[in-house]
């Protein structure tokens, strides 16, 4: 996002469930990112034919080579990198409110400026 | 309405039986979290199941959801109709279950906490103090998740014909309701057993989520998503090995070429008093010498009318067809209807139809001439002295990208030709013509869009940003992903290959590829000699519409009741109260959906598609900023929401205007609305937000900061 947290001049910090999830969210952008370079260039050149003649197609395991290469490779890489985001990457943080924040939550005031 | 064809397995009670056991588990589970709600907070409870999912409730209830009907109908059906191609189409689920849970996942969780949110719109209300917003969210996802809802109670309908089909007591029940029905007013041309199976429908899913709440639409997620990956996994070898292996699927998708599309005209000079119904489907016809046989499917019945005095021939009008044109696909279907016997059938059935004739002499013609065709290679139906049938092909029609071109299926953009649903041949000529049609199924651009659609669209989908309000904790988020990841690789990929299968397996369908699913459910079964497990298969994808139905509803309801009542009009109500108003507010809002599904709208697919990428155009954006950024205001929040709405819906607009069809939207240089409408929404955003004011430092404290652990004093 547009801008870098720095610390409050209270006695409050950058909370770090936001600061882990922001970092997390920007990884799965990047993971999107990549899926998306991989699969559409490699299908479009192997797989779409503008550019490739149906006699130079070949098949694996009853698909054709280009959904092979373009889709279910990417597909058992991108299910590598998930397991990896979930177990190793991944924080585990703690979602429930801290009693600190819970006075300033009562501070609420109705109504659109 | 376009006629559904019942499967010649539902004439068992098999589907009738798998259906009852199926809606009877689903009541027990909403009478179980019926229990449960008597001993928590009621809303909570009721609409968030009290945040307290685990990792298999979680990860099965949002996979179900996000799978919807389209997965085990609108799917199959496109891979069925245009190959290969549909595996790039749905290349970003690889990313899906990452993206949808992970982006948004655990700050929207955290932040619901926070401000104690039941709904979405509690959480824009609370994040930004303003009522306002709150309302337009409100607005907003009643707006798109009501024609959504029509839309999917259509849906279940249909599967719901589909699946109880020729059953006798489903039969005697749509005689009933006919008898019951034929004076009212408001069912004027609405056939008999889709409003029975509506009414069927609509009882069952607003009963269980009425009674139940989010408990019960939870756990029945879970049932159905377990029943529908057994579906695939029971499907996939099966579909492989009766196709002849891997080799056998690849060496045919070299070969196939899209099928003609068309009407013809069948005129008879049968002596009959009544009209006679020929029910075969497959015909034979004459050919010019050099191009063989033409096998045609015909996509309705035969419906021979009675002759009046005086009459000498009468004409049944414009019977849809497909015709098949890979030669090696017209030779085994060709063996195949030798196998069954469905040619003879055929003749059979124009026998039986003769039965009622008054003229004696023009029966013993008949009679004489089929027992003179022994070879049935040669038999063509047309040609059959005595038979009196004529077919006249008065509409032809080939895919306008395509067709001739052997393996088009195996390759992109996938072929793509008019669709003669409930067309007039005005209608077909304007979609021969459109681009759409003429660049293929899934031009490149085209691709691009869908990349973004399933995996970023999908993660600004209200019904999924509720679901992650409700898990537990952060371990419980973390496995889940991993489990949906592993859960979409088994159904997603294997349906391709499936349905391709089908291609092979079930030639011709193209005019009602809808009902590809359980017909092929059938076919492999039937096959394998295990008739039994088609009823649980066909229950796939009645499984997946229910389990989008009902989180919908809860949608809508717990806008009207949490949003709009409770916070807006009485905020001092009593619990038992609120109880009562959520209960009736899901009942009429299920009510006023079946109502409107009676006379449903003719785009359901599209009508889906506009709803869901509306959505994420109006809330993706907004929510992003909202939850990390810490500059973010409410104006930005209006702009965003507004500047989404009206960038997706302009689209659409000028796809009336251009494309001659609200649903047939505006795509420039092949972009989908959704892309054009997020980043509109995303810039504007960001832009108002800027330019705005800054927001109360308290509500940043509040959702951005946290004390220290040892704060310096």
């Amino acid at each position: 996002m547009p801008d870098t947290p720095q610390k409050s001049p209270t006695d409050l910090e950058w909370d770090p469930v936001y600061l882990h999830a922001r970092k997390e969210a920007w990884l799965i952008l990047g993971v999107w990112f990549l899926a998306m370079l991989w699969t559409l260039p490699v299908s479009y050149f192997n797989g779409f034919d503008s550019q490739v003649d149906i006699e130079q197609v070949t098949f694996i395991w009853g698909m054709p080579s280009w959904v092979f290469w373009g889709i279910g490779l990417p597909w058992m890489v991108a299910n590598l990198i998930t397991i990896w985001f979930c177990f190793c990457y991944f924080s585990t943080d703690d979602l429930e409110p801290p009693e600190s924040n819970e006075n300033s939550a009562n501070q609420e005031t109705a109504g659109d400026a | 309405m376009i006629p559904i064809t019942p499967l010649a397995a539902a004439q068992s009670s098999t589907a009738l039986i798998v259906f009852l056991i199926y809606t009877l588990a689903v009541f027990g589970l909403a009478a179980f979290s019926n229990y449960l709600l008597k001993s928590k907070s009621f809303l909570s409870e009721y609409f968030l199941g009290s945040r307290s999912l685990g990792v298999w409730a979680f990860a099965l209830t949002f996979a179900a959801t996000s799978a919807s009907g389209g997965s085990f109908t609108g799917f199959p059906a496109r891979i069925y109709t245009h190959g290969w191609i549909l595996a790039l189409w749905i290349a970003s689920y690889m990313v899906v279950p990452i993206c949808t849970m992970g982006f948004l996942g655990k700050r929207i969780n955290q932040v619901a906490r926070l401000s104690d949110a039941i709904t979405v719109p509690d959480v824009i209300r609370d994040r930004f103090r303003s009522p306002g917003l709150g309302l337009l969210s409100v607005s907003l996802i009643v707006f798109f998740m009501s024609f959504n809802l029509v839309a999917q109670f259509k849906a279940g309908s249909k599967i719901l014909i589909t699946l109880l089909g020729d059953n006798d007591t489903f039969q005697k029940g749509v005689a009933w309701t006919q008898s019951v029905t034929s004076n009212w007013s408001i069912l004027e041309g609405v056939a008999p057993d889709y409003f029975l199976c509506l009414s069927l429908f609509a009882v069952a899913v607003i009963a269980y989520t009425t009674y139940g709440g989010f408990h019960a639409v939870v756990w029945t997620d879970v049932m159905q998503g377990v029943v529908m990956v057994i579906g695939v996994i029971i499907m996939l070898p099966l579909a492989l090995y009766q196709v002849g292996g891997t080799s056998q699927l690849a060496s045919e998708f070299r070969e196939m070429t899209p099928p003609k599309v068309g009407f013809l005209n069948v005129t008879s000079s049968l002596p009959l008093d009544q009209p006679q119904t020929l029910n075969a489907r497959w015909v034979i016809l004459d050919s010019e010498a050099e191009e063989g046989m033409r096998l045609l499917r015909l996509n309705t019945p035969i419906i021979l009318p009675a002759q009046k005095e005086g009459e000498s021939k009468v004409s049944t009008q414009e019977i849809r067809y497909v015709e098949l044109t890979t030669p090696i696909e017209i030779e085994r279907q060709f063996q195949r209807l030798k196998e069954q016997d469905e040619l003879t059938t055929f003749r059979s059935e124009v026998m039986s139809a003769l039965e009622a004739s008054r003229d004696t002499s023009s029966r013993s013609e008949v009679t004489s001439a089929l027992q003179q065709v022994e070879q049935i290679e040669t038999a063509t139906l047309n040609n059959i002295p005595g038979m009196n049938l004529d077919f006249e092909v008065i509409v032809e029609r080939e895919d306008a990208y395509g067709a001739g071109k052997p393996g088009v299926y195996a390759m992109g953009p996938g072929p793509a030709g008019p669709d003669l649903k409930n067309k007039s041949e005005e209608e077909l000529k304007k979609d021969e013509t459109s681009l759409m049609t003429s660049l293929g199924f899934l031009p490149f651009s085209v691709a691009v869009s869908f990349f973004f659609m399933w995996a970023i669209s999908g993660s600004g989908q209200p019904s999924n940003m509720v679901r992650l309000m409700a898990f537990n904790n952060s371990i419980t988020l973390k496995k889940s992903i991993f489990t949906v990841a592993m859960y979409y690789s088994m159904i997603y990929f294997p349906l391709v290959l499936i349905f391709c299968s089908a291609r092979i397996l079930l030639p011709g369908l193209e005019l009602d590829p809808d009902s590809i699913m359980p017909r092929i459910a059938v076919e492999l079964t039937a096959n394998a000699g295990q008739a039994w497990l088609a009823g649980l298969l066909v229950a796939a994808p009645f499984a997946a519409i229910m389990s989008t139905v009902d989180s919908f509803l809860l949608m809508i309801s717990s806008a009207v009741v949490r949003d709009i009542y409770q916070r807006n009009i009485n905020p001092d109500a009593s619990d038992t109260r609120i109880k009562y108003m959520s209960y009736l507010t899901t009942l009429i809002i299920g009510v006023i959906a079946m109502a409107g599904a009676i006379n449903p709208p003719r785009f359901l697919q599209d009508i889906i598609v506009y709803t869901g990428s509306g959505l994420s155009a109006c809330f993706l954006g907004p929510i992003v900023f909202a939850l990390y950024w810490p500059r973010m205001n409410r104006e930005g929040m209006y702009g965003g929401m507004l500047a989404g709405f009206a960038a997706h819906f302009s689209m659409y607009a000028a796809g009336m205007k251009i494309n001659g069809s609200f649903f047939k939207a505006w795509q420039p240089m092949g972009i989908d609305p959704i892309v054009i409408g997020l980043f509109v929404s995303f810039v504007t955003t960001f832009v108002v937000a800027s330019l705005t004011p800054p927001p109360d430092e308290s509500l940043v404290d509040r959702y951005f900061r946290r004390g220290k652990a040892n704060p310096e004093k």
